[in-house]
């Protein structure tokens, strides 16, 4: 090798050195930066990916009343408003509503429903049966307990009984199975009364599994669900406290 | 009939501190039975030991019993430390199928005003001690109640969140207590109906 391109060759690694001492403070404090980011969990990513971003709906802003916790202590929910370009779609509008309350309030201490937990999908029936498919977060983040799952719940349903008109009842499914219990208490084989003067979708009548059970939202003054004014046959039964008719003999548990 | 909740590998609520709900409901029950047993009542259990029977099974064995009532003992995850709610299931209507039977499903059904009734007595009895507690039983689709032919509630203690396990020791007297009044008020307003001779036993 000449001299002269040795020159050129110490030179160039010169400069390649001060290009070296320049970028890796950079690339350093790049590598920590990310370190320090919090790690998105797996249903935090999925959430990213499957959440309908609010402001593509194309309606007017309007005033939604999610339910959060009262923060009371005592299972009660508290009605917030949150300004929301409501679609005018019922099955969109469950879909945004049930997004946010999923998102949560300012004070995260007000939640009643996980952090982790996403809507993976939901299903608007012609009978007024909104079918709300939960990741699995929502059964194993749930505080065990009968409290905690109700008020879970009783935030889903008063949240949409107060900003989807149409919704009637409501179905809960975890990871589109439907589930004994939420988590360990509350039972999840049932359809919950929203609303039971929802307004009608298309003339049809709910369905017998879900005509006779449910919870009603709309008596509640504390925040806390009710049971369904009785039917014409329990209104009967319950002014007396022994049933007049002996209860008989019970079928064998499913297995 | 008392149910000490979940056992075996089902821990139920856990607290921070370690507090495992299915060892204090173990320990509540066994408070229960000798208030209860003070007042000359028959007392049995779903489960005895750190075994966990599933929800029909702890149905099956009250099922079986003529003229009892079942409490279902819990601890929350949350609520107010030292408060006590009592729960009923919310309405499920009693039905009868083709052949006559209670579809197992369903079998609260013809009990849940009875279990109103119980409910309102012994949360009105805790309300007189724990300070907080609502004075009549909320309603809620509990599961382990849907399932169970005699009157049947749910008391649930807050909570497993407390620091120190000996705060929820100290609220066991008085909700067994509260549980034992209550089921000896109940008594009088509980009337079995009769069988009949020609009825299989």
């Amino acid at each position: 090798m000449t001299p002269r391109w040795r020159v050129w060759l110490i030179g160039i690694l010169a400069i390649a050195v001060i290009i070296a001492g320049i970028y890796f403070p950079i690339l350093k404090k790049h590598l920590r930066q990310t370190k320090q980011a919090p790690a998105v969990s797996e249903e935090q990513a999925r959430r990213e990916l499957t959440q309908t971003a609010p402001a593509n709906t194309g309606g007017p802003v309007t005033k939604a009343k999610l339910f959060w916790s009262s923060g009371a202590g005592d299972g009660s929910l508290m009605p917030v408003s949150v300004e929301l370009p409501l679609s005018k779609d019922p099955t969109l509008r469950a879909k945004q509503v049930l997004n946010t309350l999923l998102a949560g309030p300012v004070d995260a201490e007000l939640r009643t429903l996980p952090p982790d937990a996403v809507l993976l999908a939901l299903y608007l029936l012609p009978d007024g049966t909104a079918i709300a498919d939960f990741s699995e977060a929502l059964a194993t983040s749930t505080p065990s307990g009968i409290e905690s799952e109700q008020m879970a719940v009783d935030s889903i349903s008063k949240t949409l009984e107060a900003n989807v008109a149409q919704v009637r009842w409501l179905k809960i499914l975890i990871h589109g199975q439907e589930v004994d219990t939420l988590a360990g208490h509350l039972d999840l084989t049932r359809t919950f009364l929203v609303n039971a003067k929802a307004a009608p979708m298309i003339a049809a009548a709910p369905s017998a599994n879900s005509a006779n059970v449910g919870w009603s939202a709309d008596a509640a003054t504390n925040g806390k669900a009710t049971p369904v004014a009785p039917p014409r046959k329990a209104a009967a039964i319950a002014r007396k406290l022994t049933p007049a008719i002996p209860p008989g003999k019970l079928t064998q548990p499913a297995n | 009939m008392l149910d000490p909740a979940h056992g075996g590998t089902d821990l139920g609520a856990r607290g921070t501190g370690g507090i495992r709900e299915s060892e204090i409901v173990l320990q509540f029950a066994a408070q229960v039975r000798t208030a209860l047993e003070s007042m000359s009542f028959q007392v049995m259990d779903t489960r005895q030991g750190n075994e966990n029977p599933s929800f029909d099974d702890r149905s099956a064995i009250v099922n079986a019993q003529r003229g009892a009532v079942f409490v279902s003992l819990h601890v929350a995850s949350t609520g107010l430390p030292g408060t006590v709610r009592v729960y009923v299931m919310s309405d499920l209507p009693g039905v009868t199928d083709a052949t006559g039977l209670i579809p197992w499903e369903r079998a609260q059904g013809p009990f849940v005003p009875l279990s109103r009734r119980f409910g309102d007595i012994v949360q009105g009895f805790l309300a007189q001690r724990f300070k907080g507690s609502p004075r009549t039983a909320q309603p809620a689709a509990v599961r382990q109640l849907r399932t169970t032919a005699a009157p049947a509630i749910a008391v649930e203690v807050s909570s497993v969140s407390v620091e120190d396990r000996n705060a929820l020791d100290r609220m066991a007297p008085g909700v067994a207590d509260a549980i034992a009044r209550g089921a000896s008020a109940f008594r009088p307003l509980y009337v079995v109906a009769a069988v009949n001779p020609g009825d299989r036993p």
